[in-house]
């Protein structure tokens, strides 16, 4: 709790001051009051312990959803008209209704508006119930409330503030809550806080010794008094406050006190707290902000082009003004035919409101309504998908939103947290050395999908020879002696007999690990009491008293623990860092050489190593040394630094036992899905919490970096310092900055807070860009999201960041897209992501084939939207040459709006929801293709005006052909003549004929829903043009359309254009591919061409061979040899050191406290019955 | 803490084709080769169709006769309005060849005319038309009511300017037998037309049924004495009023005007021989720069004379052999330099 966590309050760090996390607004509700401001303005609460009555605050019930059933109406038309294409159509609607002013009738736009905005109200309904639902999960949660004088099983959402709750070990608190008890001696807790804050350690909570041992049901009900304290913040280690019993002298109580709503309860059989916070007013609650609006490149680029063909609307409106203006001075006044009327010029205002309602449907319409359900439906691709169901979970991937599907295949930089992210957050006893040789299986297996057995048995070490040395013995079976047994008591793990079994507690996870590792080969620790330790070894017990714990710190890099052996002699047991340790190694020590080897051997393998040594101590010693060490503790000021300088006395002379490795158990296939995706050209950088040591093991293990890369370490403590490191590493990239490199670059949090500032961040940046991995580590959620945003501002990529815990949400929230690793205990991650998954090796087939695909659909979707529609309106304009630009529409007014709504809806929803450029296997095969797509060059301005040209030339051809066809008049049998409504329903027939086309030409993956979509449409506007021929005067629409559909099907000009007419249009489409199949062949089409041919599996490889060398020279960089010469010492081009180990620190008890608070040879007998006789007090 | 509701959430799908995305589907993609023998197969179809069409469109026999400077002086007298009531007659002479054989079509043409303005066409009362109310003028501005008020019928621009010339067709077998060439003056609306969109109050009595209304301006006589001779050709149900009302698409339109009875000497079609049009003008075109012109037509399976569509599939046709040998030539060529590359 030393750092601060703290995610939100946090100020901005000193040189970043552009920055802000997200949107930081909470919104209110259920009436509750917002102190955000409390930390200027104290306020304080006063609750009344059990005594729900007179505490009147928020209830504990959260509700996410986003409307209530009255605000759903206004807040919902808020939203859709502050869109830009809504809130014109709104406009057009409006203007229509002026009487006069619209050529196309007075509703046809509002038709389509209603429907869509039916449509999407609808969606966020459902959507919104969801969240009701989840909401309504969590508030009906049960737990234990003390109430009239007995305890109740209540639901969550019905505790008050002032409550008296009981939670059970495993359980989830369900409000902020002040301990008052524990089953744990000294009123102890521990709590797993990494939905908050994202630590794995465990947190030790601890009851103020006034209250505790409160537990029996008579004492409750006398727990009479108040709590005053403040309002609620978002502050996690933040609070103050006062504990007013009754007859008892006040009590302040503070964060060690607090356990908050959101954390797990761990080790511990129950607890008894009094609710402080509730609902909303908890800080998990508070520090919920709502996810910012994330808006996907692609998303922004269409709404720049909607803005264009606005802007194209007005061109054009003003134009067909400028002609209407001309043809009116030359022909208005002698148009005898028009009436006296017709000569009076209408002013210019009016006319252009007539084009721009005449033209207004080259914005497409629909196109919004289309993209929501396509992506709608490709988010629940992405939740049905098998490949990424975690079946351990039971976890589906899940698409948090539909608004970046297609950003997930454009994703350049990938931001990943390590622990829980790339590692699975469990730590095994995987291998050793001792006295030179090395033990464990050699055998590398990063694991292959059944984690569970490995899970259950959490200690892999099986390598018998180990056992067999030390009991045949070998000339080292003296030392593995040594070592087990100093791996049995060198520690500060609790043990838990369970029937027959031991339980171990601890707060460091290495410690476990290495206990239950010695365990297993038969050294068990059976027993602790404050002063010794227990073990057992072949069913001899041994006793070792405990004379002090010298304690772990970062700095120290080791933890070491003086005992006095069961033989009386005195013993100094060490294990830490193979730095710290070989220091002190004394001459005498032996195997050395060796165990260096075996160490290199082990951090090459990404193992965490740590160094086990021990010296024996001379009474005399000792004693003087005790002397000082209690002088030292006496010390009120920089106590810690007294200590430690105190502790160095005595850790000297080591003797070498060997060392241990410990596995940092990596999640399934995270090296193979790093090197697929290093292949699709995305950068990798890994950002963590946590310590360098444990960061560079893991991009070993992971294979994010080889032994053979050189690591650039960026440490300086000013800001001068990391300058001219900075300046220095760029000087000797020389030439290759700005490339990318086989370089790792490592850096911590104190070193980046200088990097970061301004004047240096670019350059900071440039280093970083050349690298091939970027480790950054010790780092504060803060800074994790800063460093994502300075990638995003500099670089014109789309940025990912993974990450599982609460640390991660700032990177989550800023990059890109967020993507959260759900199924770990922290929630915060999974719910502040877009994305989440339950590994993250479906990262591979989210991206590669999720994102490829939803790119390429939405691109295809979005440009063929705006293609029909340009299409067909832009024939009002060719129309207006004819008609002198009076604003007569050539089609029927309703088959104007069925446009889009009817007859060309679907073939867009096909290809955004079925197409695939390729198949999974192949993008999953060949990664390279990402990279196709990461350029965006699938989708810009470019390609944008490409496709309007085009459907400019379309209706150019389908607006110019038929009406050559029919000026001549004379088509019809029996010498019949015809009308432009004639012209119009030849034209919109091979529109809409040549458009679904279109549609199949664009689809490269038929399936039958293609067919459906593309066939249907054609058949539904001929069976609409049959029908809607028959309406007047039965309906009175449509008078103009009486007869078409028998005079336009009898004429035989009608299907010679409609052999002819799209097929001219689309000949020009065949052209140009056949040219790009010449001239410039890609890599994807090289790709679909392999795959069409089903026969050529041979050809396949030998073909993609050829195109990967040219494609891969880009990327690859393990070929070529790092030649750079290195003047700056903070490179380091040695072997990798493996050292790593976690442990908390500056607790408020001590490791040292904790372990002389526990008995458990005491509790061994007593224990399961106090703990049975505790409960049937409590209830 | 939402574990249970992550649980909730992640329903079990079931494993359809559809939901994992491994629909079966067929892969579209166009090899050089596969376009190839598009463009040519395309071509060679376009190409028959485009000759059969140039054929058949050269059979049609057709005679056009812009009678607007024949007739200048009507024209002239025309353009001046208070000449309304004035008669003038104009006499077009001329020579048909050959045998128009079959079915054959006047039709009057009418260029410069814009009969696709926007509020032109909207000038119109449907319901009137349906005989429904004759009062109904409401969509008919500017020619709604006349200056008393009254509701004009048929009301609208598009009635008031209706052609109003009246071309007599005689065939001059020798200078002495002058035959008046026998035409139908029906048959030339669409079906729908003259039974669903056009009715009249009623068969009988039929002046009775427009007390109330006025004739538009610019008629000479009112609507239910357009053919008086022929009650199931009179009022709105007169074909040439019908046939008027059908707004053409171009300022340059033809319109049916009459049909030969193939009776008597006419009943292989028109003889070769010497003709005359007779034509009263009444119809100003001049004012607005517009031109008339009288028109003979036969019609083949493909309608009147026009090449348009038929040089289309041609030119089509033509366009992708060709564009198909150059790109082929060019491939040629740059799959031999890369062969020499290779080697």
């Amino acid at each position: 709790m030393s750092r601060s966590w703290l995610l939100c309050g946090m100020k901005p760090l000193q040189g970043s001051t552009h920055f802000s996390l997200g949107n930081q607004k909470v919104e209110k509700r259920m009436g509750c009051q917002q102190s955000l401001q409390s930390s200027e303005v104290l306020k304080v609460r006063t609750i009344y312990i059990n005594d729900p009555l007179k505490n009147t605050f928020c209830t504990n019930s959260i509700s996410t959803t986003k409307y209530s059933k009255w605000s759903f109406l206004p807040r919902y038309l808020y939203l859709q008209f502050s869109k830009a294409a809504n809130a014109f159509f709104l406009f057009i609607t409006i203007l229509q209704q002026i009487p006069g002013v619209s050529p196309i009738g007075q509703y046809t736009t509002l038709l389509p508006l209603l429907v869509i905005l039916a449509i999407s109200g609808i969606k966020e309904v459902v959507e919104d119930y969801k969240r009701y639902m989840a909401d309504k999960v969590v508030n009906s949660k049960t737990t234990s409330v003390f109430r009239q004088n007995s305890w109740h099983v209540i639901k969550w959402h019905e505790v008050n503030v002032g409550d008296i709750v009981k939670t059970l070990n495993e359980e989830f608190l369900p409000a902020d809550m002040i301990l008052i008890s524990s089953s744990e001696p000294q009123s102890m807790c521990y709590v797993a806080t990494a939905n908050l804050d994202g630590e794995t350690n465990l947190k030790i909570r601890q009851a103020s010794l006034e209250v505790a041992g409160i537990i029996k049901e008579g004492q409750l009900v006398n727990l009479d008094g108040k709590i005053e304290c403040e309002e609620p913040d978002r502050q996690f280690n933040n609070f103050v406050g006062t504990l007013y019993l009754r007859g008892k002298s006040p009590i302040s109580v503070g964060p060690d006190q607090m356990l908050l709503r959101g954390t797990q309860l761990k080790n511990t059989q129950w607890i008894i707290g009094v609710v402080i916070y509730t609902g909303f007013e908890t800080k998990l609650m508070q520090n919920s902000v709502k996810s910012p609006l994330k808006r996907s490149q692609v998303e922004k680029v269409t709404n720049m082009q909607i803005l264009i063909l606005l802007l194209l609307l007005f061109v054009i409106s003003a134009v067909s003004c400028v002609g209407a203006t001309i043809w009116n001075k030359m022909y208005l006044e002698n148009i005898w035919y028009m009436g006296i009327s017709g000569i009076t010029p209408h002013n210019h205002v009016f006319d252009i409101l007539v084009f721009i309602i005449l033209y207004h449907n080259l914005v497409p319409i629909s196109l919004l309504l289309t993209l929501e359900t396509v992506k709608f439906i490709q988010a629940q691709f992405i939740n049905w998908d098998e490949d990424m169901h975690y079946e351990q979970n039971d976890l589906y991937a899940m698409a948090r939103t539909s608004n970046l599907n297609e950003e997930l295949g454009q994703v350049k930089y990938l931001f990943s947290d390590k622990t829980g992210t790339l590692t699975c957050n469990t730590m095994a006893f995987k291998k050793c050395t001792i006295a030179g040789i090395i033990y464990g299986n050699h055998s590398d297996n990063t694991d292959d999908g059944n984690e569970n057995l490995s899970r259950a048995s959490f200690c892999e070490f099986n390598d018998p020879k180990l056992l067999e040395n030390f009991e045949d013995g070998h000339p080292s079976s003296e030392y593995i002696k040594e070592f087990l047994t100093l791996l049995c008591v060198c520690h500060t793990v609790i043990p838990e007999r369970c029937g027959n079994d031991i339980l171990y507690q601890a707060s460091s996870p290495d410690e476990a690990a290495l206990v239950k590792g010695a365990k297993k080969l038969g050294f068990v620790f059976t027993t602790r009491t404050p002063y010794s330790v227990t073990i057992e070894v072949m069913t001899e017990t041994h006793t070792f008293e405990i004379l002090n714990i010298l304690e772990f710190s970062s700095n120290r890099k080791r933890m070491s623990i003086i005992v006095r052996t069961p033989a009386g002699h005195l013993r100094l047991y060490c294990k830490g860092a193979d730095t710290v340790i070989y220091e002190r190694l004394s001459k005498d020590s032996l195997f050395v050489e060796d165990t260096l080897k075996h160490l290199e051997i082990f951090a090459t393998e990404g193992l965490r190593t740590l160094c086990i040594a021990y010296t024996d101590l001379t009474e005399t010693e000792y004693q003087d040394w005790l002397q000082e060490y209690k002088k030292a503790s006496a010390v009120s000021q920089n106590r810690i630094q007294r200590l430690e300088e105190c502790y160095e006395i005595i850790e000297k002379e080591f003797l070498l036992l060997g060392a241990t490795a410990i596995e940092d158990r990596l999640q399934a296939n995270v090296p193979e899905t790093i090197s697929t995706l290093l292949k699709a050209n995305i950068k990798i950088w890994v950002l963590t919490g946590d310590k360098q040591e444990t960061a560079v093991n893991i991009a070993f293990s992971c294979k994010l970096i080889s032994s053979t890369t050189p690591r650039i370490y960026l440490n300086a403590d000013s800001f001068e310092a990391a300058q001219q490191t900075i300046n220095h590493n760029c000087g000797d990239l020389g030439n290759l900055l700005g490339k990318e490199n086989d370089l790792a670059l490592i850096i911590d949090g104190e070193t980046l807070k200088y990097a970061l500032r301004f004047e240096i961040q670019k350059k900071f940046l440039d280093l970083a860009l050349s690298c091939r991995a970027v480790l950054c580590c010790r780092l504060s959620p803060l800074q994790k999201a800063e460093i994502v945003d300075l990638v995003k501002k500099h670089e014109e990529a789309i940025t990912l960041a993974v990450g599982d815990g609460a640390n991660d949400v700032g990177m989550i929230r800023m990059a890109h897209v967020g993507v959260g690793i759900s199924g770990n205990e922290g929630m915060q991650a999974t719910n502040n992501s877009d994305y989440s998954i339950a590994q993250f090796r479906y990262l591979e087939k989210l991206l590669l084939v999720h994102g490829t695909w939803n790119y390429f659909r939405v691109t295809k979707c979005i440009l063929y939207s705006f293609y029909k529609n340009v299409v067909l309106y832009i024939i009002g304009l060719w129309f207006s040459f004819v008609n002198g630009f009076s604003g007569q529409i050539i089609f029927e007014h309703w088959c104007i709006s069925l446009y889009n709504v009817i007859f060309t809806s679907l073939p867009p929803l096909t290809l955004g929801i079925f197409e695939k450029c390729c198949s999974q296997k192949s993008l999953l095969e060949y990664p390279q293709l990402y990279t196709v797509f990461q350029t965006g060059e699938m989708f810009n301005t470019k390609v944008f005006w490409i496709q309007c040209i085009n459907a400019l030339i379309h209706s150019f051809i389908l607006f110019w052909f038929p009406t050559k066809m029919l000026e001549h008049d004379m088509i019809l049998r029996h010498g019949y003549t015809t009308d432009y409504l004639f012209l119009g329903n030849f034209i919109y027939s091979y529109v809409v004929v040549t458009v679904c086309l279109k549609a199949g030409l664009e689809t490269t993956s038929w399936n039958r829903f293609s067919h459906v979509a593309i066939w249907g449409s054609i058949i539904s506007w001929i069976l609409f043009f049959s029908v809607y021929s028959f309406f007047w005067p039965i309906f009175s629409v449509a008078p103009e359309m009486t007869g078409q559909i028998n005079m336009v099907l009898s004429c035989p000009h009608f299907w010679m254009g409609f052999l002819l007419v799209p097929t001219t249009c689309l000949i020009q489409n065949f052209f140009w591919k056949l040219i790009k199949n010449t001239y410039k062949r890609g890599l994807l089409e090289e790709i679909q061409e392999l795959e069409s041919r089903k026969d050529s599996i041979l050809e396949h490889s030998e073909i993609f061979e050829k195109r990967m060398t040219a494609a891969s020279l880009a990327v690859s960089f393990s070929t070529q040899p790092c030649e750079i010469f290195f003047r700056d010492d903070s490179v380091d081009l040695s072997a990798p050191h493996g050292y790593a180990f976690s442990q908390t620190e500056g607790a408020v008890v001590t490791q040292e406290e904790l372990v002389r608070a526990y008995d458990t040879a005491k509790m061994e007998n007593s224990r399961i019955s106090k703990r049975s006789s505790d409960f049937s007090e409590i209830f | 803490m939402e574990k249970e509701f992550q649980h909730h959430l992640s329903r079990m799908p079931e494993n359809s084709a559809i939901k994992q995305q491994k629909l079966p589907a067929h892969r579209l993609h166009f090899s050089n080769q596969a376009i190839f023998t598009i463009f040519f197969a395309t071509g060679a179809f376009c190409f028959c169709i485009g000759i059969i069409l140039l054929l058949s469109a050269w059979k049609v026999q057709e005679i056009e006769i812009n009678y607007t400077n024949i007739c200048e002086d009507c024209a002239k007298m025309r353009e001046n309005a208070l000449n309304f009531d004035k008669q003038c007659t104009c006499s077009i002479p001329f020579n048909l060849q050959k045998t128009m054989k079959g079915d054959v079509y006047m039709y009057y043409k009418l260029y410069g005319f814009y009969q696709n303005l926007y509020r032109y066409v909207l000038s119109r009362s449907h319901n009137q038309l349906m005989g429904k109310d004759v009062r109904d003028v409401k969509d008919c501005a500017p020619f709604k009511v006349t200056s008393n008020k009254i509701p004009i019928a048929p009301c609208g621009a598009i009635a008031n300017s209706m052609f109003n010339d009246t071309i007599i067709l005689s065939y001059i077998r020798s200078t002495s037998e002058h035959i008046q060439v026998p035409m139908l003056k029906t048959g030339l609306t669409w079906w729908t037309d003259k039974y669903v969109k056009f009715q009249n109050p009623s068969f009988r009595n039929l002046s009775d049924h427009f007390v109330g209304t006025e004739k538009p301006p610019y008629w000479q006589e009112p609507i239910y004495e357009l053919d008086t001779s022929d009650p199931g050709n009179n009022g709105f149900l007169n074909d040439d009023f019908i046939v008027w009302m059908r707004t053409a698409a171009f300022p340059t339109f033809k319109k049916l005007y009459r049909r030969l009875y193939r009776v008597k000497y006419f009943s292989d079609g028109l003889p070769a021989g010497n003709y005359t049009f007779d034509i009263s003008y009444n119809f100003p075109v001049t004012k607005f720069q517009g031109e008339k012109a009288v028109i003979l037509s036969t019609l083949t399976w493909n309608g009147g004379s026009s090449i348009f569509l038929g040089l289309a599939y041609t030119v089509t046709g033509v366009f992708l052999w060709m564009s198909s040998f150059a790109l082929m030539a060019i491939q040629g060529k740059m799959r031999k330099k890369k062969l020499s590359h290779r080697r």
